[in-house]
């Protein structure tokens, strides 16, 4: 696939229809080595179908952070072909690389919310790649933009919060905001990076579920890093195991043995493996 | 269930451990004895005069009085006006240094501006820090003249050296996950200095323009020495004259004004690094 979709759709300030999703995510040999020789993925061919729901499991080290960050375009794979939909990532460059990013919602392990500014402001990060520069630089937005950033934080209940500064929330909110910050996008695949490892049990449980939501309420194909069994094994319908920067695992969440965990972990299940069920 | 105790482990003997050997520190004594050698150089090349050493607190007994037991208030009200274009000039280039700064200094920054950017506005960083203001200041007022507005110019092109790199330095520190979200999110590097960068480094920069006033100030007095106006000038002029007890206004005066504005400027430097209390969330309906 070539990036002839993505230089069809239109430029910054007039992209500001969602992208027409579910997308599927396809990678094909990827390779990624880093500058210092490490090898984060070796050889990964993954088909991930339009709408599903799949957790990658591993432990720290094995390539999940460098996975996603390849389907977003923020690691460039040294070999291999990364397509979301009608992107293919690994070709694109400069303004439609960004066109493909505002596609692709992200939320990440740390949130990385601008702790000194409103969730508003935020929230409205979302848009960037579907609103003109200079509007984005004075931080003048549309009626339509600013309705989209509502509604995104309502349906995850941080409407409230709106005009707080994102530093005085707790880690739930502060998730929940990255979430509604994604979710303005309006994207057709939706990444999270450890998205729960920074939470406490009951808040983890949560916001998998608000993931999941979204999966099952717009369609949206969501893929979500995570080290822990049990939540993969709760929210998600299919299951990565990576190793090594390798699939080892390729299959069911639901029905994931202890014994499929031992494989994916390299050592026998801990209680650190397991967050709880609710 | 019966618990056992815990027997107390025998310490390995110390012939029998591995010690990895003590490293030489004889980079750090070199060092130590070429600064050490600096130092009797300096006082050697200096000539100091110890017999006036010693006279040195009798001195400064002597003309303290001469300038503070009986100062002449009457010179209070130029005194406060030459203060006044003293802070005008620091004020003005504390602005003009910090805009400039920050529109050069943020290219400078890794992970900002391209290597063939960031190495010669850093290398132009260094030469201005090496030059005093005192010394920019002549070579301006060969241009604008001995006016308030050529150590504006002097302060603000003096204080690039320093506050650019303070900026590219804040700039650098800025932990990476909030510009990293604007770059997924889809945002240009416009986008991502704006809305990634700035907001966390805003305070921080925000602070650091005060604290170049509150030097600004100082050093605006010092800049009147050459003539450029402002409390300096004036000082120098009755300095010359020997008039010790207007001498003494003076110095009383820019004393109080200057701690009067590092109050200020360090209780809203604290205002800006702590941030506001946390005020009542608005409701939407």
């Amino acid at each position: 696939m070539d990036n002839t979709a993505a230089a069809q759709r239109p430029e910054a300030g007039d992209h500001a229809s969602p992208a027409s999703g579910p997308w599927p995510i396809t990678l094909d040999d990827v390779t990624v080595r880093y500058p210092n020789g490490v090898v984060a993925m070796k050889n990964v061919s993954l088909e991930i179908a339009a709408g599903e729901m799949v957790a990658v499991v591993g432990l720290s080290g094995s390539g999940k952070s460098t996975m996603i960050r390849t389907i977003n375009g923020l690691v460039k794979p040294s070999s291999g072909t990364v397509t979301v939909g009608p992107h293919d990532i690994t070709r694109l460059k400069g303004a439609a690389l960004r066109h493909a990013r505002g596609d692709i919602g992200m939320i990440f392990q740390s949130f990385n919310l601008a702790d000194r500014t409103s969730v508003y402001r935020n929230a409205m990060v979302g848009r960037f790649s579907h609103t003109p520069t200079w509007r984005t630089l004075l931080g003048i937005h549309t009626a339509q933009d600013r309705d989209i950033v509502m509604r995104a934080l309502d349906s995850v209940g941080m409407l409230e919060k709106v005009w707080g500064r994102a530093g005085a929330l707790s880690g739930g909110q502060k998730q929940r905001v990255a979430i509604a910050r994604a979710l303005a996008q309006q994207p057709a695949v939706m990444l999270a990076d450890e998205p729960v490892a920074s939470l406490d049990p009951p808040t983890a449980h949560s916001v998998m579920a608000d993931l999941a939501d979204i999966n099952a309420d717009r369609g949206l194909t969501v893929l979500v890093n995570l080290h822990l069994m049990d939540l993969a094994r709760q929210y998600t319908t299919r299951m990565i195991g990576l190793r090594a920067g390798e699939v080892v695992y390729d299959g069911p969440a639901g029905s994931a043995t202890d014994a499929d965990f031992e494989q994916i972990y390299g050592r026998p299940v801990q209680s650190r493996d397991r967050l709880g069920e609710q | 269930m019966t618990a056992t105790a815990t027997q107390p482990t025998q310490p390995t003997p110390a012939s029998a451990l591995t010690i990895p050997p003590r490293p030489r520190r004889l980079a750090t004594r070199a060092a130590g004895l070429v600064v050490s050698l600096v130092i009797v150089l300096a006082f050697w090349d200096i000539d100091i005069e110890w017999d006036k050493v010693a006279q040195l607190p009798t001195d400064l007994v002597h003309y303290g009085a001469l300038m503070f037991s009986d100062p002449d208030w009457s010179m209070l009200g130029e005194a406060a006006l030459q203060t006044w274009r003293s802070v005008s000039m620091a004020w003005i280039g504390a602005i003009l240094g910090v805009v400039l700064s920050t529109l050069l200094g943020i290219p400078a920054a890794q992970g900002v501006g391209p290597v063939w950017v960031r190495l010669p506005l850093r290398w132009i960083f260094a030469v201005i820090r090496a030059m005093p203001e005192v010394l920019i200041a002549i070579i301006i007022l060969t241009v604008t003249g001995l006016t308030p507005f050529t150590g504006a110019l002097a302060l603000a092109i003096g204080g690039i050296g320093t506050h650019a790199k303070w900026t590219y330095e804040t700039i650098e520190a800025v932990p990476p996950g909030t510009a990293e979200a604007v770059r997924a999110s889809g945002g240009s590097l416009t986008e991502v200095i704006r809305w990634g960068l700035w907001p966390v480094a805003a305070p921080e920069l925000m602070s650091l323009a005060l604290y170049r006033f509150e030097i600004n100030v100082r050093t605006s007095a010092i800049l009147g020495l050459i003539g450029v106006g402002g409390i300096g000038a004036m000082l120098t002029n009755y300095t010359q004259f020997r008039q010790w007890d207007t001498v003494g206004v003076l110095i009383i005066v820019v004393i109080v004004v200057t701690m009067i504005i590092d109050a200020i400027s360090g209780a809203i430097r604290r205002r800006i690094m702590e941030g506001a209390k946390v005020r009542g969330v608005e409701r939407i309906h």
